[in-house]
């Protein structure tokens, strides 16, 4: 087990960069724009312009700001300074994780809240009314895009651009270190928005998986052994179900954590996924980078915290 | 049992269901205020983004301008509804030497700078403002265009060096010696944020950082500041998150024209939801917009039924379809102007928004600005460029004149590029133009792509294409020749970054604008580069389509004050009612 961790850990470091080296050819090599001019601004000479690209180092040779990036990424956990506003890009996405945290965290804890219960109500009561009722709500669910139902929400239900004003709106965010209430009640509406379309996957998933999983002999075996129905399904049916759900489980946490772009853009949360989009507008390279490689790191290593966990779902599983 | 389980799996359920019901319960409604203009209380501006450059000697854009007019005091700047300076930080009137190449100042005795420096200005800190704006620290885009003082240095210094043409006297004059006999237009770009004054003895271990470090400890002279520790750090401000200004307790109310009636503004950014933005502020209370610019269906109820609730002042800038005279087909003048009489004004501002983002364009001195009305005010004297909409009969006529018969080219150069944003309002612009040209007979291509990469190809006078649709032009002050000379002086066709998109060079022109930068009288040179604005447009170098207007929406509880210069708020002015 130690050794096929420390692999895993390996090959997440090869591919951390992988993913850098891919990074830095899109936007350094094949750039979109000239970030020196931008930065220099529209009535800048080309004096001015070739100071701030000296000041960027951006002259330097590809391979020697690769090196230097990478240098400084992997042994001081250094971004760079945002070429925007002269920020540095670890503080600024250290100081944005709490709110993308509580956003990702919450979402999954309202999502498997909601998934969980449908999922395998649906499965034991298959053809029932309440089955096809909730895999039709679900359709509608994973058919809304998140800033769609986002903006409906804000327009229905927030308490400053809503109709019925129940819920704090946009720019309600505040950290939860600030007002542990007001943190959690800003968070209701962009919990419940995100976490649509994913309760709906997963309810469809968990279903499909245990219905599969209810017609095995082992199943069979259990209740002719009189166990009871909830431990058969609890303990035997779901148990076994869940396993697929985990693995995108973690994927769909790693992706969230590297950034919820739509939500918090449209909630107006300060997490990492905003500040992503807002790069990516001004094609601030540093930014993108770093957002971009911290994306990859959860993705990564979510991963492997999953495959650890198989060995602790699923007996069957062994690593050598 | 299966009801058991059920029930069991309903708990967590409801569970959820109660905590959204809390949630609803704990969330309170706000409440409004009435009546006129207070002082006190907080004012939040929503906003799109963040500084561009927080730094005062290197701001740039709108929005750095509206904080750094709430938070330092230049030696000029313009009270809100006047578009001819006052003096700030300066005394009064600069005087001008004879030959125009002096430009001396005075500043006012009593304004101090806020904590942790705490002690009195002196013209000393302006020199070392100047100076530090030159230098590669302080990126600053426009000082070595408007600032041609004798001794600076001819590229961006690595770290700040003095400047031998900038001397004190004392602690109250500052002299500045010129390069060119241009002194009027050097006195009214002191009301740039670079002429706001930095303390060196603080200032200058954040410079020696490339870039300077001063824009996160930066002090202030306005009636408010960022808010800071005490060690100078700017807490208050949280990079793409929030703008905090509290009251600059050193600032003296008898030395200012601001009234500076609130206690404390904050900037909340990241509202990329513009629509939401905007009705947020027509709801509640307390809030005005920053840098948003609201969709068309929000500006449509911006103007009916929040009409009392929004002002959309000119911005001072034009918006153009470029065409590229160094080029075949549109090196032919009159095939410039077949094509400009060919295009649907109305048509491309629609496409841009509609009516609501500003008035139909015709030459290239904005409205409500310095020579706008002698130019031709709403009108050209050039009939290619006097209708707002197509007219065919022109577009025979100077389609004849180039030798191409039925109202079309028919030359061999029809195929052309236009270089366009590759999202909207740009690119719809763009399809538009494209439509126009190929109904004119020429063959148009798109080359859609991100609008920095637009500005960077047609800014590269070897690589522009034959049309620009998605360029324009702000002014920096007000005075004409920030609007025409970086446009359409020769000698402004730059290797890179070149806002002479129609690489016009006409030296009959340039003389012109040689003569014009050398006058002092302010209505003398509004008419001049009125005429040569004229001048400009019978070249046929592109067709501006609109003279922008800045939307600002305000809740209801807000007396807000725009300042014409920056068109948007003007924080110092702003109450709540």
């Amino acid at each position: 087990m130690l050794r096929y961790i420390i692999r895993r850990l390996l090959w997440g470091i090869v591919l951390l960069v992988l993913v850098s080296a891919l990074t830095f050819v899109i936007f350094y090599v094949l750039p979109s724009g000239d970030p020196a001019a931008q930065r220099a601004g529209p009535k800048a000479g080309p004096d001015l312009i070739a100071a701030v690209r000296e000041q960027l180092h951006l002259n330097d040779p590809k391979i020697e700001q690769f090196g230097r990036y990478m240098k400084n990424v992997f042994f001081h956990f250094d971004f760079g300074m945002s070429f925007q506003n002269n920020t540095n890009v670890k503080d600024d996405i250290i100081s944005r994780l709490p709110a993308t945290i509580s956003l990702s965290v919450g979402a999954v804890i309202v999502w498997l809240a909601i998934a969980f219960p449908v999922g395998i109500i649906s499965a034991i009561r298959r053809r029932s009314f309440l089955d096809r009722f909730t895999m039709g709500a679900s359709l509608v669910a994973i058919s809304a895009p998140v800033y769609w139902l986002g903006l409906v929400a804000l327009y229905l239900f927030a308490d400053d651009v809503g109709k019925y004003k129940i819920f704090p709106g946009i720019n309600s965010y505040v950290p939860i270190s600030q007002d542990p209430v007001k943190w959690f009640e800003s968070l209701i509406l962009p919990w419940l928005v995100l976490a649509a379309s994913f309760a709906a996957i997963y309810a469809r998933l968990l279903r499909g998986n245990l219905i599969d999983t209810m017609s095995e002999d082992y199943i069979r075996t259990a209740r002719a052994k009189g166990l009871g129905e909830r431990r058969v399904v609890l303990r035997h049916g779901v148990r076994s179900a869940v396993t697929p759900v985990v693995t995108i489980l973690g994927l769909d946490l790693g992706i969230l954590l590297g950034g919820a772009i739509l939500t918090e853009s449209v909630f107006n949360i300060p997490g990492i996924g905003r500040y992503s989009y807002e790069a990516i507008q001004r094609l601030d390279l540093p930014k993108i980078q770093g957002t971009v490689l911290f994306a990859a790191f959860f993705i990564i290593a979510l991963n492997i915290v999953v495959d650890i966990a198989y060995a602790f779902l699923d007996p069957r599983v062994k690593y050598g | 049992m299966r009801g058991n389980l059920v029930r069991a799996l309903l708990l967590p359920m409801a569970l959820l269901a109660l905590a959204v019901a809390l949630g609803a319960c704990g969330s309170d409604s706000k409440s409004s205020s009435s009546g006129g203009g207070k002082t006190g209380g907080k004012l939040t501006v929503l906003n799109q983004g963040d500084f561009e450059h927080a730094d005062p000697g290197a701001a740039y854009y709108q929005f750095d301008f509206m904080i750094d007019y709430a938070t330092q005091r230049p030696l000029y700047s313009y009270k809100p509804a006047e578009t001819t300076k006052s003096p700030d930080l300066a005394e009064g009137e600069p005087t001008i030497s004879p030959d125009k190449k002096t430009v001396t100042v005075k500043i006012k005795k009593g304004i101090k700078f806020s904590p942790p420096v705490n002690r009195a200005v002196t013209s000393k800190d302006v020199k070392y403002a100047i100076e530090r704006a030159f230098s590669a620290n302080v990126p600053n885009g426009y000082v070595g265009t408007y600032m041609p003082i004798a001794g600076a240095p001819p590229k961006p210094t690595p770290g700040v060096k003095p400047i031998s043409g900038i001397t004190t006297p004392d602690d109250q004059t500052i002299v500045f010696k010129l390069s060119k006999a241009t002194g009027a237009f050097f006195a009214e770009s002191l009301v740039l944020p670079a002429s706001a004054p930095v303390p060196e003895e603080y200032a200058s271990k954040f410079d020696k950082d490339n870039p300077s470090t001063y824009d996160k400890h930066q002090v202030a002279t306005g009636p408010y500041m960022i808010e800071n520790d005490k060690a100078g750090n700017t807490v208050g401000w949280v990079p793409d998150r929030k703008i905090h200004l509290v009251r600059n307790p050193n600032w003296d109310k008898a030395t200012d024209y601001r009234p500076a009636n609130l206690d404390e503004v904050e900037v909340q950014e990241g509202n990329e939801d513009t629509a939401a933005a905007t009705r947020k502020v027509f709801t509640g209370s307390g809030l005005v917009t920053g840098d948003i610019t609201p969709p068309g269906a929000t500006l449509k109820d911006a103007t009916t039924i929040y009409k009392s609730q929004f002002q959309d002042p000119f911005s001072g800038g034009w918006r153009a379809v470029m065409l590229n005279t160094s080029k075949k087909p549109f090196d032919d003048i009159n095939v410039r102007k077949a094509t400009i009489a060919g295009i649907d004004k109305t048509v491309l501002r629609q496409a841009r928004g509609g009516q609501t983002i500003g008035d139909i364009a015709y030459h290239f001195l904005p409205a409500d600005f310095p020579g706008f009305e002698e130019a031709g005010g709403a009108s050209s004297d050039q009939d290619f460029m006097s209708k707002p909409t197509a007219d065919k009969a022109l577009v025979t006529k100077y389609f004849d004149a180039a030798g191409m018969k039925g109202g079309k080219y028919s030359g061999p150069n029809g195929d052309i590029t236009l270089t366009c944003d590759n999202v909207d309002p740009g690119k719809a612009v763009c399809a538009a133009t494209a439509d126009m040209l190929r109904g004119l007979g020429f063959n148009p291509t798109i080359q859609a792509v991100p609008h920095e990469k637009m500005l960077l190809i047609c800014g590269i006078p070897s690589k522009e294409p034959e049309v620009c649709p998605n360029v324009g032009w702000f002014k920096d002050f007000y005075d004409p020749q920030t609007m025409l000379d970086p446009t359409f002086k020769g000698t402004n066709i730059l290797p890179e970054n070149s806002a002479n998109w129609p690489q016009l060079k006409v030296p009959a022109i340039d003389a012109s604008m040689d003569k014009a930068s050398l006058l002092t009288d302010q209505a003398a040179r509004a008419k001049a580069w009125a005429e040569i604005d004229k001048q400009i447009v019978a070249q046929a170098p592109g067709s501006p389509y609109v003279w922008d207007k800045q939307p600002n929406a305000e809740s209801k509880d807000v007396a807000g004050v725009i300042n014409e210069y920056n068109s948007v708020w003007d924080l110092s002015h702003t109450a709540l009612k």
